[in-house]
């Protein structure tokens, strides 16, 4: 009588991040065909097969099936532990690349997840770990995730060579909060974390220069923290980068961040990074753009009742993830333009009615 | 009649003339009524003291943790009322009183929920429960209100206990007590005393206070009516706290059941094949989402096919409805209950029920007349007007040599006419003569509509195909044959556009589980292109079951229209997001745009072959990246200093003209309130721009300005009012602000999908409680049809994510303590638990000093103990209750364990004692070679530095194996052993539960309540006539013990010598030779011998008086003896009477309540 679970069903290599983490959330087996089977090194790359590795350590009766191409993989996931978790990342990809599912996931794991990350700390693909700790918890602080949050900076580490250390503490909640984020309201400060490892402390003073020329002009709350490693916590490689944040009046942050390339004078770093900002402040919005998918997972999983965020325009990762969560969990969302009277504004209205998902992992024992 | 009774004047007590009459009364002296604040005043202020904290302590008990209810207020589910009490007590009379009250009609035969409309905003949904223990396990899951009755002329009865612990189990929903048959018991004062003892007894089950209803008699086949209106006046007064499982889970209690299985499959299997079945029923508990697996207690987990709400058959009355109601029709009201006989006509989605009334049943009826051969073979029509369609053959053109096809891919009905194959249109042939037989033959088989169809066929293609268009659910996808394409011939038609995909882990592909899709082609070689509708395109169905071509030409199509339609439309997000295939690139135009719109310019064929070519050539790899890559060319517009300037207004610093400076002051508000009273802040630049007070960047009129600012400032003054009046207001308590911002979430949610239209809304946040919908339900047990009985409740239950899944389950178990036997380790147990009820075979353990999870045996006495099973997931803290066995010749209280969930994980940690035994081989000063501990040297390094321990309590430890003997080691003691001594190792073996689960699928047999599952090893031998096998190291031998020999000590000589004394071995030989004074003979004197023989007398005389004493004294004993053997005897006769006469007592009560059951009642019942 006992009929197996529905499977999800995706293609492609494409999500797969938040296509595993809606799996192992909603418990459902997820199958995943055609990754890269028309490219000329077809499979799974190193860094994913990193990270089914680390859900598979930090859940517990996870299994994996990996195709013998390479080209599919199917995740029938266990109950997410949590606990001490160690993990080595390739130096492929940052240390981000692994959070950013983490986090999502580790709010709901069995017991309070610790978990020590190593290698590239900052690179040009993932959310940098100044960013995941000054705007990613932050946002998860929206739903209740709050006491005992933290991401501790062990080591950095800058591409190529890496050696970073991050560590991550996640507490467990029995449910989230529904959230209700509809007044983007103004800025009213602006934070930033210039850091420069194994080249001349200097840089990071320059980076700030050069981002206070852009951004003094409209506003006095700005603070950009130069932090500088030395010796073993400042990894392998050198490289330098700048990660700013602007926060609102009502706690709506937007973030931006540019690291070092070769032959790219710190000012030019900086010159982006603030732009950046400035473009990022400019889409409006309560949620930037990197943390949508967060925060509407979030809205999805909380109780029963209507959540409301207004945000910019979704992303091509958020349409998919849209799709993918309306396949997992059966619920859509409604978006609407957050003022139709406005001719200007691109800003959304997403609401959607939580599933009501409990952390059925937690002990009571 | 001189003396004729006048009516006495009676003056008004409402209305305007009685208003006057009270004011002219005057104020003052006017009687004062209820409460009189200063009779109450306490004298003392220690009495005040201790009256205050009284009612702050009475104030806390009443407080509790707030709730939300989910119900909806405009349209709540009717209440579900479940009539429980063991059989002959007047369930059934009690229903059609309650329903008579209600509807003012008598329902004869009683089956199913009947629901009825028992006052303005409110509906009852009555049920009535059989004697089956797994039909009150599923009442007791979704029943508001539980009518408990009683026979007060006999007593509480093992049922009602039993029911009351299931009910507590899960949740405890509101119980109003019943007593009746209550003139059975004539004297008063017998009466009296059994009403206050049921009373006392059914407070002490429920709650101090809790209601009991007295019912006196029967009259007319009903009870009287004013006691049953005093029952309804309350059961509609009744307020119901939320629940919380029922508060997270979505749940219906069905009160209509249909088959939808075409019957030529049922046929063809001979009823063997799974069904498809459709549940009708109210909505209640949370909001239901399609896609979600539901649990029909009793059948198993079922998937939804389809939810599709229906009219509300039983409408609560508004203003319209009773202008319209007919003076004739005041009287009926409504009544819903589709199992039952209340006569009429019942409107299908695809069906028309007429109910015959009188007896008429569909056999039994010879030669039935014109008019009731046509309703019979309506009601024989069984396949629905949709698969009439799919099954009928149209030709599209007079001409045409081969029919269309409608063919549903998922469908078990599939009509398999495919072309290129011989085989298969030889089944074609068959089916069509099978069709024929059918008619011919008469038989129920549903197929006359279809040879209608076919008649018309060549007719009305047009209005058929139309017909078809309507009918179908799902959105369908076009399909083409292409001529000479290699893969259109072939059968496995559904594989093509999955060619290229990689089905290396088993061919999940194949039976892909999407909704029932159709395809309309073309038979035969040739093909034809058919004109694809305009609308087809929009209603593609998900990205991935389209054919790829078919995908690209609809994001084409998309990007093309984007182009054109960006810069004037607004885009419907949900609408891109939720119903279009375009990729999300092309939605956001990131894609090069060229390109596509010459592809959808041009709709050659040769476009689906150009495509896949075409596809892989993306130079570089997409890297799965949250970071976008940063355009630098697209930030260098930052240099722009009006650029820079014009996002100013973004900051707090900026102009404050687009925004009053509202951030400043509320800096470090949370964003939350602010949201909610943003409701009426109308100058915010908030969302609900719906009062056209567009303010984001344009300048607002001077007037706007400044009635934003009036509402400001009012909104200001409220503030600061509220404050001032009250400054305690501000910050309640706990309690009342949790229960605010439930109010304000509950307000938010009901108004934030209030616009959108009922399918959309669906899609959103699911079907919402209180809702009547129809649940189609597949491959549901061809038995549940078979068997399906109307007084077995039908339950269907929501499940969530997580409980859909398998995992080991940790419980806290406490065995009933009226159950007679305690609970072992290991054998079947029968738990309900959330909506399922299920065998498997759970392993007690308890905590050891919160080292290990120790395994027990059985479950303590007066304990909880944890219990882990495998089974299907449940939410920690959800209550359960578990059974050894639930038919009804189980003796004794059935429920044998309650408890609570606490754990959910896929693997265990209880642990068992395991001792490991060994003997000494060679013993040297603290070290000794063990052996029979271990089996080889592996398993001993396994063990090394392990603790052991000798039966004389000397520790020790493992050091190394040896070579010698296999399993032998080296150990270390503290002292030397024994060669006698026995050593063992305490080890701990970790053990799994068996992965033993097994639903309890009652509803499934045809004798309902004989559900038998695993049974014990015992049971199974004596059924089976088997004898136990014993172990032979188990029998029981007389115990030989031979004596021990020790070896006489033996000192050297040598040790001895060199001894002190007192160490010296003392060991003398015994005498053997006479001694000295024993070799001497004795010669007495005179006197000597004198004196001696004196002696000898004196002691003489005294041995003859003490026997003479004693044998007196015997004498007198025995005289004793005699007399208390009397008395004895005496006594004995008083008992025998006195038991004699208590036999006869009992002896005549037991025949006079056999007489009783053998009369008027069914004999099923057990006495407490």
């Amino acid at each position: 009588m006992t009929q197996a679970p529905t499977v999800l069903h995706f293609s492609g290599h494409q999500y797969l991040r938040h296509r595993l983490v809606l799996g192992i959330l909603s418990g459902k087996p997820v199958r995943i065909d055609k990754i890269r089977s028309d490219d000329k090194n077809p499979g799974l790359r190193d860094y994913e097969i990193s990270l089914l590795r680390l859900l598979e350590r930090m859940t517990n009766g996870t299994v994996i099936e990996i195709s013998v191409t390479g080209t599919a993989v199917l995740l029938k996931p266990g109950v997410i532990a949590g606990g001490n978790v160690v993990h080595d990342c390739p130096l492929t990809r940052s240390v981000g690349y692994f959070l950013e599912p983490i986090v999502m996931l580790a709010p709901f794991a069995k017991k309070p997840l610790q978990l020590t990350l190593r290698g590239i700390t900052t690179d040009e693909n993932d959310l940098s770990v100044d960013i995941i700790r000054t705007v990613t918890l932050p946002h998860l602080q929206l739903f209740g995730v709050s006491e005992g949050l933290e991401l501790r900076i062990k080591k950095r580490g800058s591409p190529p060579l890496g050696g970073g250390e991050v560590q991550f503490l996640c507490p467990i909640v029995k449910q989230v909060k529904t959230l209700n984020f509809v007044d983007p309201g103004k800025i009213k400060r602006i934070r930033g974390i210039s850091h420069a490892v194994r080249v001349n402390p200097q840089f990071s003073n320059r980076m700030i220069e050069a981002s206070r020329s852009v951004l003094n002009r409209y506003i006095p709350d700005i603070y950009l923290y130069s932090d500088v490693y030395k010796g073993e916590e400042s990894g392998k490689s050198p490289g330098y980068a700048l990660s700013l944040l602007a926060e609102s009046t009502t706690g709506a942050m937007h973030c931006s961040e540019a690291m070092s390339k070769p032959g790219v004078p710190p000012e030019d770093i900086a010159m982006v990074a603030s732009r950046a900002l400035l473009a990022e402040i400019r889409r409006g919005g309560c949620v930037d753009r990197q943390h949508q998918v967060l925060v509407l997972l979030m809205m999805i999983l909380g109780s029963e009742d209507v959540g409301r965020c207004r945000m910019g325009e979704p992303t091509v990762r958020t349409i998919q993830f849209l799709r993918d969560v309306k396949e997992a969990f059966g619920t859509a969302f409604k978006i609407v333009p957050a003022d139709p009277a406005d001719a200007n504004s691109t800003d959304l209205l997403y609401s959607c009615y939580g599933v009501g998902y409990v952390n059925a992992n937690r002990s009571l024992a | 009649m001189d003396s004729q009774t006048h009516k006495a004047h009676r003056p008004s007590q409402s209305g305007a003339k009685a208003e006057k009459k009270k004011s002219a009364k005057g104020k003052g002296k006017e009687k004062q009524h209820g409460f009189n604040e200063k009779a109450f005043a306490p004298r003392s202020g220690r009495k005040a003291d201790r009256q205050g904290r009284r009612t702050a302590e009475r104030d806390q008990t009443r407080l509790h943790v707030p709730l939300v209810d989910r119900t909806p207020d405009d349209q709540p589910p009717p209440t579900v009322v479940a009539v429980v009490g063991p059989p002959g007590v007047g369930k059934t009379t009690l229903m059609k009183s309650l329903i008579r009250r209600y509807t003012k009609q008598t329902l004869n035969h009683i089956h199913g929920p009947v629901t009825v409309v028992s006052g303005k905003k409110k509906r009852i949904t009555f049920i009535e429960c059989n004697n089956d223990l797994n039909s009150m396990i599923d009442i007791a899951k979704v029943a508001d209100l539980v009518l408990l009755m009683i026979d007060g002329s006999y007593g509480f009865e093992m049922e009602t206990f039993e029911f009351l612990n299931i009910l507590q189990a899960h949740g405890f929903p509101k119980v109003i007590g019943v007593l009746t048959h209550l003139d059975l018991v004539k004297k008063a004062a017998t009466l009296r005393a059994t009403k206050k003892a049921l009373k006392k007894r059914f407070w002490t089950e429920i709650y101090q206070g809790a209601k009991l209803f007295y019912l006196s008699g029967v009259l007319n086949g009903r009870y009287p009516d004013t006691e049953i209106l005093n029952l309804s006046r309350f059961i509609s007064v009744m307020k119901f706290r939320p629940l919380v499982f029922r508060n997270q889970h979505p749940y219906m209690l069905a009160d209509r059941f249909e088959d939808l299985t075409p019957r030529e499959d049922v046929r063809a299997s001979k009823g063997k094949c799974d069904r498809t079945v459709t549940l009708y029923g109210y909505l209640r508990g949370t909001n239901y989402r399609l896609g979600t697996k539901v649990h029909v207690p009793g059948v198993g987990d079922l998937d939804v096919k389809s939810v599709q709400i229906l009219g509300d058959p039983c409408p609560l009355p508004d203003a319209e409805s009773e202008k319209r109601r007919k003076l004739s029709e005041k009287k009926k009201l409504l009544i819903h209950a589709p199992m039952s006989d209340v006569g009429g006509v019942i409107y299908d989605k695809d069906a028309v029920y007429i109910n015959v009334p009188g007896n008429f049943t569909k056999g039994g009826v010879e030669n039935p007349g014109e008019g009731e051969q046509m309703v019979l073979d309506l009601q024989d029509v069984n396949a629905t007007l949709e698969d009439a369609v799919a099954k009928s053959q149209i030709r599209l053109f007079g001409s045409s040599s081969r029919p269309l096809a409608v063919q549903a891919e998922a469908g078990p009905s599939t009509l398999r006419s495919s072309s290129a194959t011989s085989d298969e249109s030889g089944s074609e042939e068959d089916y069509s003569e099978d069709e024929e037989e059918g008619d011919f033959s008469g038989e129920d088989e549903g197929l006359g509509s279809e040879e209608e169809y076919e008649d018309h066929g060549s007719g009305a293609e047009e209005d058929e195909e139309g017909l078809g268009d309507r009918g179908r659910s799902a959105p369908r996808t076009v399909r083409r044959s292409m001529q000479g394409l290699p893969s259109s011939g072939g059968g496995k038609r559904g594989q093509v556009d999955y060619a290229e995909s990689d089905s290396d882990l088993g061919g999940e592909d194949d039976d892909d589980p999407g909704p029932s899709r159709r395809f309309v082609r073309f038979e035969g070689d040739d093909a034809y292109d058919v004109p694809s509708d305009e609308d087809a395109e929009e209603e593609a169905s998900d990205e991935e079951d389209v054919p790829r071509w078919k995908a690209n030409l609809s994001e084409k199509a998309q990007a093309a229209f984007q182009n054109t339609a960006r810069a004037s439309k607004r885009r419907d997000w949900t609408k891109l997001i939720y119903n279009s295939t375009a990729s999300p690139e092309s939605i956001l135009g990131l894609d090069g745009g060229g390109e596509s719109s010459s592809n959808a310019a041009g709709m050659d064929d040769d476009d689906f072959f150009t495509l896949k070519s075409s596809a892989p050539a993306k130079i570089e790899e997409e890297l799965d990246r949250t970071k976008e890559p940063v355009n630098v060319e697209e930030l260098a517009e930052w240099e722009d200093e009006e650029l820079l300037d014009s996002i100013r207004h973004l900051f707090i610093t900026g102009s404050s003209s687009a925004q009053p400076a509202e951030g400043v002051d509320s800096n470090g508000e949370p964003y939350e309130e602010m949201a909610d009273e943003d409701g009426s802040h109308v100058g915010d630049e908030d969302e609900d721009g719906d009062d056209g007070e567009g303010d984001g960047g344009s300048k607002p009129s001077p007037n706007k300005d400044a009635t934003a600012l009036a509402a400001k400032k009012a909104e200001l003054k409220r503030k600061f009012d509220e404050q001032y009046d009250e400054p305690d207001a501000a910050k309640a308590d706990f309690y009342t602000e949790a229960k605010e911002a439930m109010a304000r979430q509950q307000q938010l949610n009901r108004a934030e999908f209030e616009g959108v239209d009922p399918e959309a809304r669906a899609l959103l946040e699911g079907y919402r409680p209180g809702t009547y919908v129809r649940l189609e339900l597949t491959s549901v047990p061809s038995e549940m049809v078979e068997n399906f009985d109307p007084t077995y409740p039908l339950v269907v239950g929501g499940l969530l994510p997580a409980e859909e899944r398998f995992g080991y389950v940790q419980v806290r178990i406490k065995r009933h303590r009226w159950f007679p036997k305690t609970l072992k380790t290991n054998d079947p147990l029968i738990f309900s638990l959330g909506w399922r009820r299920f065998q498997t075979v759970p392993i007690y353990s308890l905590d050891d000093h919160s080292i290990r999870m120790r395994m027990l045996k059985y479950t303590p006495e007066h304990m909880h103990c944890y219990a882990t099973f495998y089974g299907p997931a449940a939410l920690p803290n959800t209550g359960f209750c578990a059974f050894n066995a639930l038919s009804r010749d189980t003796p004794g209280f059935r429920v044998s364990a309650t408890g609570v969930v606490l754990d959910i994980d896929r693997s265990t940690r209880i642990v068992k004692k395991l001792k490991l035994t060994g003997v000494p081989f060679k013993i040297f000063k603290n070290t000794a070679f063990i052996k029979d501990m271990f089996s080889s040297a592996l398993e001993v390094a396994k063990f090394e530095g392990a603790n052991i321990r000798t039966v004389s309590g000397i520790r020790g430890q493992v050091k190394k194996a040896l070579p010698k003997p296999d399993g032998a080691f080296r150990a270390a003691f503290e002292d030397k052993i024994l060669m006698s001594d026995i050593v063992f190792l305490r080890a701990w073996y970790s053990i799994q539960p068996r992965k033993f689960y097994n639903p309890v699928t009652s509803l499934l047999l045809s004798d309902k309540e004989h559900w038998e599952g695993m049974r014990l090893t015992g049971q199974v031998r004596r059924e089976q006539g088997l004898k136990t096998p014993t172990n032979v190291n188990s029998t029981y031998k007389p115990v030989e013990r031979p004596a021990r020999r020790f070896n006489p000590l033996r000192v050297p000589k040598k040790l001895q010598a060199s001894l002190p004394y007192a160490s010296k071995p003392k060991l003398m030989r015994a005498q053997h030779r006479a001694t000295y004074m024993q070799k001497r003979a004795v010669v007495m004197e005179p006197e000597e011998k004198k004196a001696m023989a004196l002696l000898q007398q004196v002691r003489a005389l005294r041995k003859d008086q003490v026997a003479r004493r004693r044998e007196k004294q015997e004498e007198r004993k025995a005289a004793h003896r005699k007399k208390v053997e009397k008395e004895e005897a005496k006594k004995g006769e008083k008992e025998k009477e006195r038991r004699k006469e208590y036999m006869r007592a009992a002896g005549l009560k037991s025949k006079r309540e056999g007489d009783a059951l053998d009369g008027s009642r069914s004999g099923k019942r057990r006495k407490t």
